[in-house]
């Protein structure tokens, strides 16, 4: 009797856990938090909300107005020298290859600093112009409040750490927005023709 | 009641108050090292230390369903493992409810099960459960040390390799610790009887 | 003192521990007689006799190797629990507990390699099973590595048990393996072999396991999430730790069988000495750290890794081998020893571990193993202390234990004939792959090169003949086990043992 209840309970506990972790998980597909973004944003897409951003050239731009066309959205803050500085290379190379759907407003490439009170529009114009800026489809901004930048980080799902040497770790990622203004995926940061591939022919990787 | 049984009693809710203050809270969670290896387990010793306080009709009617204390180390185990995914680690740092779900589940279904069910459970029921733990820290150790991306989004890659290098060494640690009792220690499990 | 008496009481069998035994032992039989027609199969499709498609051999080969590693395993489980039971308090749950992980393993490991095509061998080495090419999936890997799991986890819970029933008599491990008195002080004289042997096991094994419980998480992880790349030669160096250890394990517990057996077929003691317990805590050490010598080609091993495989080989072969084969040579020196099927067993079984261990020992030396270590030299030596070494320590228990439910030792005409067979079809069976390793011909392969042909012929016909003897074995050894128990059959067999 002893034996049976023991099994009994042991067998309802391992039921409930398993099933516990099944859900904690997305059904055994995300054990991290960056896979448990990625796919939340592919099955869920997101609103975006229409925080006002400053571009390099002062400029106050936002999400709403740039419907109707595909974006590609990167974070990244300026001084960094490793991952943005090839993010911003990366993207420079993107507006050369994707320059014929962003000469007809199919397709726009917006970097945004997370570190908006060290990025000024000097700063981030600088970063492009290092970067090696083709001239048209690619924005560099910032947004211009406190709240406005929590929005955002929160609705792409970017977290950025201190390194400890001054600067920042965070997950860097190109983030897909379709012509409708929703997050609809997360691509890897080095995985370039991925995303252009997205926004040609609609393909998801 | 003596001084000694009233603070028996009083210790583990003491320990999990002095871990739930903000600085104790935000300098264990400073790195995943801190928070794996010192703010959990020591969560898990308040809910140990809480068993004490437990009502006398729960301690009277639980071991019919806890065998051998096998029940009890199942749950452990599943919570445990739970709270393993960096998916969780990283939840409880950026939504509340979850790290509200961490102070509670941690004492009340990790530290409290334990110390109901390991006074019962037998040398074989231990014995599968220690093996486990030592081989559950070198797959752990393994992991962090191999995987080429930071598993948690809030914390430093070198940290996570740290935490790899301090999972196999405990690992070891606990693993030599048992062959040294097992051969040359005194085991009174059971009461042992000398021929 | 292990008693001289044929048939002790205290080793008497009733009941569910009976059925227990039965149960372990005849399922040991009857899959080696499987396990080894797969091994006929196998040879026979090499001549060319048989045609077998390259990929089935492959399925064929996995499935006999890890199918008789783990039965070998099953049996001298069996052998240790039948007779360490008489010295320490076993629980029936445990042994039982083990058994039926064991059958579960294997059908996981049974439906992975036939229903699922796995053929990533015995030893699943990373990344093999999860690169199948289209010829088995990374699921069917995934079951075969369950079923380890849970094969080594059972194994585990007998021996925890064991050394539970080990601790309450004789304190901790140390005092059971008799380390107190290895630099002096008085042996006690009724210290059981099987229990030093038994705790030896218990220690090295377990930590066997624990490696395997490691190392098949790992593969298990990589299989569901591909990105989790592991150390190729890592894992390689903790598969062996953990399968060298297990299939070891079963000489080591077979051996008990010789300790507790022979000497009430001498007719003489069989005394505990100094010189035992140094063999047998040298062993345990030994053997604990010679897995390297698997891994003697990978010359990406750091060196004083290969080097320490190379000694520990040459030291870990030596002490319970030396001290085993002296103790049972001067035990049947001027003994009147009847001989039956038991003692037979015996002496072929100290014969084909010592031979079989001299093939590893050279195996086991760098310059050699360059050269032979991917020939059928290495199947030859280990097919020698398995078939003719462990198989026979096992048989040997199941033989008396038939001789108990009968007239004393089993010594039929049949036994007479099938003996022969067994051990002349055994040599030339296991001198064929000696043969072929001497000739380079390269081990695991399906399709032979027309040269090679010979002696996988002489093979195929010493593996017909050792089929036959162990298919009498098994129709004799389950036949016997199931009839009941002869009431004073312990008086009768301690007559014939003083006859």
């Amino acid at each position: 009797m002893w034996v049976l209840r023991t099994l009994l309970a042991s067998l309802v506990i391992l039921v409930a856990g398993v099933a516990a972790l099944a859900v904690a998980t997305d059904g055994f597909r995300a054990f991290t938090s960056e896979t448990a973004r990625r796919i939340d944003v592919r099955e869920h897409p997101r609103a975006l909300p229409s925080t006002p951003l400053q571009t390099a050239d002062g400029q106050t731009i936002s999400f709403a107005e740039l419907r109707g066309r595909w974006v590609l959205v990167d974070f990244v803050y300026t001084r960094c020298r490793t991952y943005c500085s090839i993010q911003g290379t990366e993207f420079a190379q993107m507006q050369q290859r994707l320059a014929a759907p962003i000469a007809a407003d199919r397709v726009t490439l917006l970097s945004i600093s997370f570190d908006p009170t060290r990025d000024n529009p000097a700063q981030l114009a600088a970063y492009q112009r290092r970067s090696g800026d083709r001239g048209a489809g690619w924005i560099a901004a910032r947004p211009t409040s406190a709240s406005g930048l929590r929005a955002l980080m929160g609705v792409f799902g970017v977290t950025a750490i201190s390194d400890g040497l001054g600067g920042y770790v965070h997950n860097s990622a190109i983030a897909v927005v379709d012509p409708q203004g929703r997050l609809i995926a997360i691509i890897d940061w080095d995985k370039p023709a991925e995303a252009e591939r997205y926004v040609l022919r609609g393909e998801a990787p | 009641m003596t001084v000694s049984s009233r603070w028996q009693s009083w210790r583990g809710p003491a320990l999990w108050c002095v871990l739930v203050l903000p600085p104790v809270r935000g300098a264990l969670e400073s790195s995943i090292m801190l928070h794996m290896l010192v703010q959990i387990p020591l969560l898990a010793v308040a809910g140990w230390w809480l068993s004490p306080l437990l009502p006398k009709h729960l301690t009277d009617t639980l071991p019919a369903w806890n065998r051998s204390g096998i029940s009890g180390i199942v749950l452990v185990s599943v919570v445990a493992l739970f709270w393993m995914l960096p998916r969780s680690m990283d939840a409880a740092l950026e939504v509340p409810w979850v790290e509200v779900a961490k102070f509670a589940s941690v004492p009340l279904l990790m530290g409290l099960p334990l110390a109901i069910s390991w006074p019962s459970a037998g040398f074989v029921v231990r014995g599968v459960y220690l093996v486990e733990v030592v081989a559950t820290a070198f797959r752990m150790g393994w992991l962090y040390l191999i995987s080429p991306q930071r598993l948690c989004s809030n914390y430093l890659l070198g940290d996570q390799q740290g935490l790899g290098k301090a999972m196999l060494a405990i690992g070891a640690a606990i693993c030599l610790l048992l062959a040294w009792k097992l051969m040359w220690g005194h085991i009174d499990a059971d009461g042992v009887r000398r021929r | 003192m292990a008693s001289l008496t044929m048939y002790p009481d205290d080793e008497h069998l009733t009941g569910s521990a009976r059925f227990a035994f039965n149960l372990y032992m005849i399922t040991a039989v009857l899959l080696v007689v499987v396990f080894m027609l797969v091994g006929l199969t196998m040879r026979m499709s090499q001549t060319g006799w048989v045609g077998v498609p390259p990929k089935f051999f492959y399925q064929l080969l996995s499935m006999h190797g890890a199918g008789m590693v783990g039965t070998m395993v099953l049996a001298t489980t069996a052998v240790m629990w039948f007779f360490l039971r008489k010295y320490v308090r076993l629980h029936l749950w445990a042994f039982v507990t083990n058994y039926v992980m064991f059958m579960a393993g294997a059908l996981c490991i049974i439906f992975a390699v036939f229903i699922g095509g796995y053929a990533a061998l015995w030893t699943f080495l990373y990344p093999l099973p999860t690169h199948g090419m289209g010829m088995w999936s990374p699921h069917a890997s995934a079951l075969f590595m369950l079923g380890y799991l849970l094969i080594g986890v059972g194994e585990l819970i007998f021996y925890l048990d064991a050394a539970a029933g080990i601790i309450k008599v004789h304190g901790n491990l140390g005092r059971a393996l008799g380390l107190q008195w290895l630099f002096g002080g008085d042996i006690n004289p009724d210290h059981p072999k099987t229990v030093v042997a038994s705790t030896s096991m218990i220690i090295a094994n377990s930590l066997g396991i624990l490696a395997g419980a490691v190392v098949l998480v790992m593969s298990l992880i990589n299989i569901f999430f591909p990105q989790v790349a592991i150390d190729a030669l890592f894992a390689k160096t903790l598969i062996y730790w953990f399968g060298h250890m297990y299939i070891n394990a079963a000489i080591y517990m077979g051996v008990i069988a010789i300790y507790e057996l022979l000497s009430r077929y001498t007719g003489k003691p069989y005394p505990l000495s100094r010189v035992f317990l140094w063999g047998w805590a040298a062993t345990t050490v030994l053997v604990i750290i010679v897995f390297p010598h698997h891994l003697l080609m990978d010359y990406a091993e750091p060196h004083w890794f290969l080097t320490l495989g190379q000694f520990a080989s040459w030291g870990s072969g030596f002490p319970v081998v030396v001290v085993t084969v002296y103790g049972a040579l001067t035990n049947l020196w001027r003994s009147n020893i009847r001989w039956t099927m038991p003692p037979r067993l015996m002496i072929l079984a100290l014969f084909g571990w010592v031979a079989g261990g001299f093939g590893a020992i050279l195996d086991g030396t760098i310059r050699i193993n360059l050269v032979m270590h991917n020939t059928q030299w290495v199947p030859g030596h280990f097919h020698f202390y398995l078939l003719l070494g462990v198989l026979a320590m096992a048989l040997s228990l199941m033989y008396h234990e038939v001789g108990r439910r009968t007239n004393g030792p089993p010594n039929s005409g049949s036994d007479r004939v099938g003996f022969p067979v067994y051990v002349i079809g055994g040599l030339i069976f296991v001198f064929a792959f000696l043969a072929g390793g001497h000739a380079s011909v390269p081990r695991r392969m399906a399709e032979h090169l027309q040269a090679w042909t010979f002696t996988d012929k002489l093979g195929s016909i010493g593996a017909m003949l050792v089929v036959l003897a162990m298919l009498y074995f098994a129709i004799r050894i389950t036949a016997g086990l199931l009839r009941s128990s002869r009431s004073g059959g312990a008086d009768v067999g301690a007559a014939d043992a003083a006859g």
